[in-house]
């Protein structure tokens, strides 16, 4: 791209983010908003850059030692477990502003495997020293309860998603999902980039990949979205959230 | 992509033929079959960026659709005009081996691709494709049918390349059953002096055969190849040949431009230089056809195709559904592009590859149970941007320029400065419109698409050797 001239894009650029915490674009997602000056720099000491990962490179496996607790900055992770069998299950999907790793917090090991769906970029807090830290900034711990709150229950939404018969509910709720959650952090909802495969997607909901392309393609067809390779915009969130929101026992 | 709409202007008038403009142009240029064109493609890719190509595609939440190509090298005779990949013989034999090798290379790429994606189009194309004999095409078929979804749908597009002088009745009615359902006849030109300087001679009534023939077994479309430009050609005895041939009713005709390049392809040596009609003759070739085509109710697609009106090619332009890849015209959107056999061209996603170009390298790869890829491409951002430019220019004779720009991203006035200041000077000429919200090519500027399209194409520097493509008339 070396005469084409992008349109400068309306939001934060992610990817150019932050050297501290002072400056982070996502810090109102992880900072009490009294935070300043000491106190940002206890933090500072504590928060690491994690080296950049490209697509398809692990975090941290299930498993492992001194599990840290990251915030995704740019990019997006997925996270899922081994099965006895030998498949695999999705948990979530992970984009910026979210934490990854808050399966270590009990023990001493991660319980799950995160894996980079694209380059993403992350910041490190080892458990052993953010309860330190927390301890002495006024506020953080407080902050971090909030946090970590949001993230339980965004992954409640899984169970809730998968107690759906109806395939298309489930397809729905997730869309939606990713909307609400991309409008958290400045985005436009209703563009949606999926950086996770047809059999990623299919994993975590539940269905097969025909099923997945059946009803994105049922979606188009119906003018609520639009598809073009992993861009979805979406046409009528309205429609979107009857889908998702209706009853398993309305749909025939 | 987001639907494009064709300029009304375009679509609804006829083609102006101006001698004297198009005369001014006649320069060497690519065909945009693909952008960026074949003689882009480096070594650099090869069979593990072609792997790791197909798993991408299936990645999407609605994975495109898949198009194969198969090449067919063989012919029985040498056509002297003929720039394709093929090998001579009377041997059919020969073909046997090849399908053995083209079914171990549908065994080795059909297990890339998730089996829920549907072909919805396939081309045979040669080299002769009817060299093969009935069991041989039923064995290629057996072995696609077998690793790959077929669609089973009527809109799907089967087609193969005839040559009429090897084919009859029955071989059109196994054709049927085999599954096709377009079938594209090669004719060039009915006149038997010009077929004797080709070594190309067919009748009328031969060619009649198999196209009565197509449309008693149900084919869904007839298109017939002509080219003008050959040895020995005069206005009169072509005016003769259309005559001929649009007495056989086909749904398509493509009058290709004759690009005399012996030097590249070593049958045309054979072609004498001095019975090829001068830049004036063939002008006038190509302004009569237009005329005498339009005028029998053929529309102007583009390039050198003319559609009746009813044909999906036509009806799929008046929509903006027209697309263009490696066999020309389409209406099928956006499908990944498997390509099999020797020399054939694939395009997977942001990808084109080609296999090895001569029947041992093909053959040597394959034994060692490697893909037969030779090299390829791998787009840019820029390459896609400009692509999509020059595919809309030349399907739709449009450019919706904030569609553009939503689409990619791009501030189109700061971007294609240079480009738009080239398509100024053709606007003096009268081959595009300008203005802050569209391109629209002109009636005049129809003949001259290729051209217009050069305005877009990064690769054309001003000491670009172009004379590895052919003529843009």
């Amino acid at each position: 791209m070396s005469t084409l001239n992008p349109i400068p894009p309306r939001i934060v650029n992610l990817h150019e983010l932050r050297q501290s915490c002072a400056d982070c674009a996502l810090s109102q997602l992880c900072l009490p908003a009294s935070i300043g000056g000491t106190d940002l720099e206890r933090l500072d000491a504590v928060v690491r850059q994690h080296m950049p990962l490209d697509r398809g490179e692990t975090l941290f496996r299930e498993g492992s030692m001194h599990p840290s607790l990251f915030v995704v900055r740019s990019g997006s992770l997925k996270t899922f477990v081994s099965l006895p069998e030998g498949d695999t299950q999705i948990l979530g999907f992970h984009i910026a502003g979210e934490l990854v790793g808050l399966d270590g917090l009990a023990g001493n090991r991660h319980q799950c495997t995160a894996e980079a769906l694209e380059r993403s970029s992350l910041c490190e807090v080892p458990f052993a020293l953010l309860s330190d830290v927390a301890a002495k900034v006024p506020g953080l711990q407080r902050q971090l309860f909030r946090v970590m709150s949001r993230e339980f229950g965004r992954e409640q939404l899984h169970p809730v998603m998968m107690g759906r018969k109806q395939a298309m509910s489930r397809l729905a709720i997730f869309l939606r999902s990713l909307s609400e959650r991309l409008a958290g952090i400045g985005h436009d909802p209703h563009e949606l980039t999926l950086s996770m495969s047809r059999q990623e997607l299919a994993n975590f909901l539940g269905l097969v990949i025909e099923t997945v392309s059946r009803l994105f393609s049922r979606l188009q067809a119906q003018g609520v979205l639009l598809v073009d390779r992993r861009r979805v915009r979406i046409l009528d969130p309205a429609a979107l959230a009857v889908l998702a929101e209706k009853a398993d026992d309305s749909e025939r | 992509m987001l639907a494009t709409s064709p300029s009304p202007l375009v679509i609804d008038s006829l083609p102006q033929f101006d001698a004297e403009l198009v005369a001014r142009y006649d320069i060497t240029g690519p065909r945009y079959t693909s952008y960026p064109t074949a003689p882009q493609f480096h070594p650099g890719f090869g069979e593990q960026q072609l792997r790791a190509m197909a798993y991408a595609s299936n990645e999407d939440p609605i994975p495109r659709p898949l198009s194969i190509y198969v090449h067919v090298p063989f012919c029985f005779s040498p056509c002297f005009y003929c720039g394709c990949t093929r090998i001579i013989t009377r041997d059919r034999t020969r073909a046997d081996t090849y399908i053995a090798r083209l079914v171990d290379e549908i065994g080795m790429t059909a297990p890339l691709f998730d089996p829920d994606r549907q072909v919805v189009q396939l081309h045979l194309g040669g080299g002769t494709p009817n060299f093969l004999d009935a069991g041989q095409a039923s064995a290629l078929m057996n072995a696609l049918g077998q690793a790959f979804a077929l669609s089973p749908d009527a809109d799907r597009e089967f087609g193969i390349e005839i040559d009429p002088r090897h084919a009859d009745a029955e071989s059109i009615r196994l054709l049927a059953r085999l599954g096709f359902n377009r079938l594209s006849v090669g004719i060039q030109d009915f006149d038997e002096d010009v077929q004797r300087a080709v070594n190309r001679v067919q009748s009328v009534e031969e060619t009649r055969i198999v196209i009565d023939a197509a449309r008693e077994y149900g084919f869904r479309s007839v298109s017939v190849d002509l080219i003008h430009g050959l040895p020995r050609q005069t206005p009169e005895r072509f005016a003769k040949t259309l005559a001929e041939v649009i007495a056989l009713a086909p749904d398509r005709i493509a009058t290709y431009s004759y690009a005399h390049l012996p030097e590249r392809f070593r049958a045309q040596q054979r072609i004498r230089a001095e019975e090829i009609p001068d830049s004036a003759m063939r002008l006038a070739l190509l302004g009569q056809s237009v005329e005498i085509l339009c005028a029998a109710g053929y529309r102007y697609i583009g390039m050198d195709h003319f559609a009746l009106p009813g044909d999906d090619l036509a009806v799929a332009q008046r929509h903006g559904g027209l697309h263009r890849n490696f066999q020309g015209y389409s209406t099928h959107a956006e499908c990944d592009l498997i390509g099999l056999g020797v020399s054939a061209i694939g395009h997977l996603g942001r990808s084109f590859h080609q296999n090895a170009r001569e029947l041992p390298a093909y053959y040597s790869a394959l034994a060692a149970g490697q893909l037969p890829v030779q090299r390829g491409l791998m787009l840019d951002d820029e390459d896609v941007i400009r692509g999509d430019a020059i595919q809309r220019l030349m399907c739709d004779g449009h450019l919706d320029i904030a569609a553009f720009e939503q689409r990619h991203n791009v501030d189109f006035a700061r971007s294609f400065a240079a480009e738009i200041s080239r398509l100024r000077q053709l606007r003096q000429d009268g081959l595009v419109e300008l203005t802050p919200q569209a391109i629209d090519v002109t009636a005049r500027g129809r003949f001259l698409l290729r051209v217009i399209a050069m305005c877009f194409d990064a690769y054309l520097a001003p000491s670009a050797d172009t004379s590895r493509f052919s003529r843009t008339v």
